[in-house]
């Protein structure tokens, strides 16, 4: 069996739409690695993530060509309870991602592992691991509508945990956050990467999220792959702001001193990351 | 009816502020139980002839509530059933069909002591249904309520959409709050003539509608990536405690339901 | 009963669950802004419910409804918690089994420019006129003493008639303002749907308006009741007459509103609703292997 999320070929049309979204797209996350992903708006990132966690087309209808495998599977199919155990999904908005019903962090993040009926000792075990993973034990009694937008990310994300899939696909998890916030979600995920050995796919227009925790990057355009590789190289790449990307700013800091003539030092590399 | 779920939350280690319970005989009683009673006293209020069943019932749920100390949350619920009240009182008053009793003459008005006295009578009924029903939201939280259900065999959807309507409704005021204030800052009539404050009605909706319905999308995906459509039943981690003591009322509080209803229905209870 | 089963399943997909409290919280939100604050003589609290039904059916549509009501009455805190709400969820949940109806049959659906709508249209102004005449005919012939209060005769003054025109008027207004609009002839049955809708809902709440409560709502809609009292009739004659003025103007409105939504909101949102196809027509370019599973 082959370990590892994998696109060959893949094509995506919504239903009822004329064009396609994703036009002939090759990718490969394994475990323990961080793949970013960027492009500009409707580049196909959400659908994307869509995709690659097998909610399209399964939830949303839509023709999909070429093949989507999670470790050896084809998601085409699978149903979406053992989609959730294998690729978590999470989206920008926090207020979306949690269920809306629950008195506490506690439960809204046993809500998972609740909806699969597994015996309650192993919810608990869960929500603890869970919430442990992402380093947020401390509020597991509080009320998940009364979050700042950081904390309910976060939450989000030990919600998804709880499911222990072996990928997550995240979707601008950043994107409605503070700094503050934004530092600690990309922290949880390094830390997620390293200590549960999950793959990560993490679509981020903030390139120095990516800079910091991705190992690869994928650069899409109009829905295809417009170039691919090492997280540094990519993120480095003069041709990121022709397609729209912000480049991260120590590469932008660097681009500066070099064009007004003074001197890039190892050191001066060093000394900003 | 109470069939033992397969999955309990019996000291599998949950925190305490998901298994605190609350004291006292009534507010620790299993919701169901205090549903059923509920029940009884709604029908009561309605069935016992004349005076005594609304205020049969109104002195119970008096005497729980003062038990239960949840008096003044009572008094709350009473205090906002008031513009009925008043319409009930005011329209009978005056406009009973058929009454022939003045109590004064007030020119072209004549209020009447048969429509003073049905008005009372529908407005006592208005009350001891309203408090039966009210002394069970305020005694019991939604919670776990829904979490009782859900063990009688309530399906996830309708739990899910029940526990998910309360908590929106208030975000939801939140939002047109929000709105009506910006509309008003614009210089928008929430006051005034009634032509006025319909059209007041169309730009306060229409971001209330729409905001809600963009979040549609996002949040069913959210839930298929929760694992929501797994087959089989939820694991129950709230499990409201259903004593004995609190068995045996509900089945009597059944029986005296069912009881009154084929008394009246055969006629031995006018 | 295998059938069944997946019909009624087919209506309760994880969509719908997500639509449907949201559809819950528009309902109670409007309805009480409208109710208890605006103090206006309609309710404004079935959108929601409506919404539902075209878009998921009628079960889904009854339950929104039932639902609602059930919440708005029990679940909430006062002020906007009203436990005399509860028991109107019966209406609640006819009207939407009706919108489900209505949703299956197209009624809803954009027909700008589509063969065949006018005559569909010209069929739903006879049905709906037909039924609103009946109705009126029958619920305001019964002698009483308006004409004491008033100072008109019965000869000259007809209730049964002058109401029955004034809903027509009303239809016919907020049909054309939705021609103005939209320019689109599918208002026309949308809005034909509203008022049928309104008619079987003043009929159902009259009965528990007038044994529940004396008839009285503690809303805007008391006044008119009171004035039907004023006028000698009996409380289920005096809530029913108020029901039909009221519960057809709301329902018209209120069609008139989903009509609206329904055509603004993306075909691609719409299509993914068990319903959705049907409530705005096929797309061209869809394949069975498009729909959803789930």
């Amino acid at each position: 069996m082959s370990v590892g999320i994998r696109l060959d070929g893949v094509s995506y049309r919504y239903a009822g739409a004329a064009a396609t979204s994703l036009r002939n797209v090759g990718l490969e996350l394994e475990p323990g690695r961080v793949v970013g992903v960027v492009g500009a708006n409707e580049s196909g990132k959400s659908t994307l993530c869509l995709v690659v966690a097998g909610l399209a087309p399964a939830v949303i209808g839509g023709r999909l060509e070429g093949s989507v495998r999670i470790d050896g599977i084809e998601t085409a199919a699978m149903r979406p309870h053992d989609l959730a155990q294998r690729c978590g999904l999470l989206s920008q908005n926090a207020a979306t991602q949690l269920s809306g019903t629950t008195a506490t962090v506690f439960e809204e993040v046993g809500f998972g592992p609740c909806n699969l009926g597994l015996p309650v000792a192993d919810v608990v075990q869960r929500v603890w691991a869970a919430l442990g993973a992402v380093g947020i034990e401390s509020l597991a009694p509080r009320d998940p509508a009364r979050l700042s937008g950081g904390q309910g990310q976060l939450v989000a994300i030990a919600s998804i945990l709880a499911l222990r899939p072996r990928y997550l696909v995240l979707d601008e998890p950043t994107s409605e956050l503070d700094p503050a916030g934004t530092k600690l979600v990309a922290e949880a995920l390094a830390r997620i990467a390293r200590d549960t050995g999950a793959g990560i796919l993490l679509v981020e227009h903030k390139t120095d999220v990516l800079a910091q925790i991705a190992d690869e990057v994928v650069v899409l355009e109009r829905g295809a792959v417009a170039f691919s590789g090492p997280a540094a190289a990519v993120l480095a790449d003069p041709r990121l702001v022709e397609l729209g990307v912000e480049s991260p700013a120590a590469v932008r800091l660097e681009r500066a001193v070099r064009t007004s003539g003074l001197e890039w030092s190892a050191a001066l590399a060093k000394a900003l990351s | 009816m109470a069939s033992a779920s397969p999955i309990t939350a019996a000291d599998a280690g949950l925190p305490d502020y998901v298994t605190r319970q609350p004291s006292g005989f009534y507010r620790s009683a299993n919701p169901g139980t205090k549903l059923a009673v509920a029940a009884l006293e709604v029908v009561a209020a309605f069935v016992l002839p004349g005076w005594v069943g609304p205020l049969l019932v109104l002195a119970v749920v008096l005497a729980t509530a003062a038990m239960a100390r949840r008096m003044r949350g009572l008094a709350a619920i009473a205090l906002a059933t008031s513009p009925i009240v008043g319409s009930i009182l005011v329209i009978n008053l005056f406009l009973l069909p058929g009454a022939s009793d003045p109590i004064a003459r007030l020119g072209p008005l004549a209020p009447t002591w048969s429509g003073l006295s049905f008005g009372l009578q529908t407005v006592a009924r208005l009350l001891a249904f309203s408090l039966a029903i009210g002394l069970v939201y305020l005694t019991t939280a939604v919670d776990d309520l829904l979490a009782d259900l859900a063990r009688r065999g309530l399906g996830r959807r309708v739990i899910f959409v029940v526990g998910a309507a309360v908590q929106m409704v208030p975000a939801t005021i939140e939002r047109a709050g929000e709105i009506v204030d910006a509309q008003r800052s614009r210089g928008m009539d929430t006051e005034g003539r009634i032509w006025r404050r319909a059209r007041g009605v169309l730009p306060l909706a229409a971001p209330v509608v729409f905001g809600a319905l963009t979040e549609v999308e996002e949040r069913t995906m959210a839930l298929e990536a929760r694992a929501f459509t797994a087959p089989g039943r939820q694991t129950l981690l709230r499990v409201p405690a259903d004593r004995p003591k609190h068995r045996v009322v509900r089945w009597a509080a059944i029986i005296a339901l069912i009881a009154m209803v084929v008394l009246r229905a055969t006629g031995r209870l006018v | 009963m295998d059938q069944l089963t997946r019909w009624v399943r087919r209506q309760f997909t994880t969509r719908v669950v997500v639509l449907m409290p949201v559809a819950i919280a528009i309902n109670i939100v409007l309805g009480a802004t409208v109710q208890q604050g605006l103090k206006l003589p309609i309710y404004l609290d079935s959108i929601g419910t409506i919404l539902v039904g075209v878009l998921a059916g009628p079960l889904a549509g009854a339950l929104t409804g039932i639902l609602s009501n059930l919440i708005w009455g029990y679940l909430l805190p006062s002020p906007i918690g009203t436990t005399t709400i509860g028991p109107f969820a019966i209406t609640a949940g006819v009207i939407g089994l009706l919108a489900g109806l209505w949703g299956q049959l197209g009624l809803f659906r954009p027909r700008r420019g589509r063969r065949g709508s006018l005559l569909a249209a010209a069929i739903a102004v006879v049905l709906v006129g037909a039924l609103a005449l009946y109705t009126y005919a029958r619920a305001y012939a019964s002698p009483d003493q308006f004409a004491n209060i008033t100072g008109y005769k019965t000869s000259d003054f007809d209730q049964s008639r002058v109401f029955f025109l004034g809903v027509m008027v009303a239809y016919v207004v907020l049909v054309g303002v939705a021609l103005y609009l939209r320019r689109d002839v599918g208002a026309v049955l949308a809005i034909g749907a509203g008022l049928a809708t309104g008619i079987v809902a003043a009929i159902v709440s009259a009965p528990i308006a007038a044994v529940v409560f004396g008839g009285v709502t503690g809303s805007g809609t008391d006044a008119l009741v009171a004035a039907f009292r004023a006028g000698g009739d009996s409380l289920y004659q005096a809530t029913l007459k108020q029901g039909l003025l009221s519960d057809p103007m709301d329902k018209m409105i209120t069609s008139f509103v989903v009509f609206f939504i329904v055509g603004s909101l993306s075909r691609r949102f719409v299509s993914r609703f068990p319903n959705g196809e049907k409530a705005i027509g096929e797309s061209p370019g869809t394949a069975p292997q498009d729909s959803p599973q789930s």
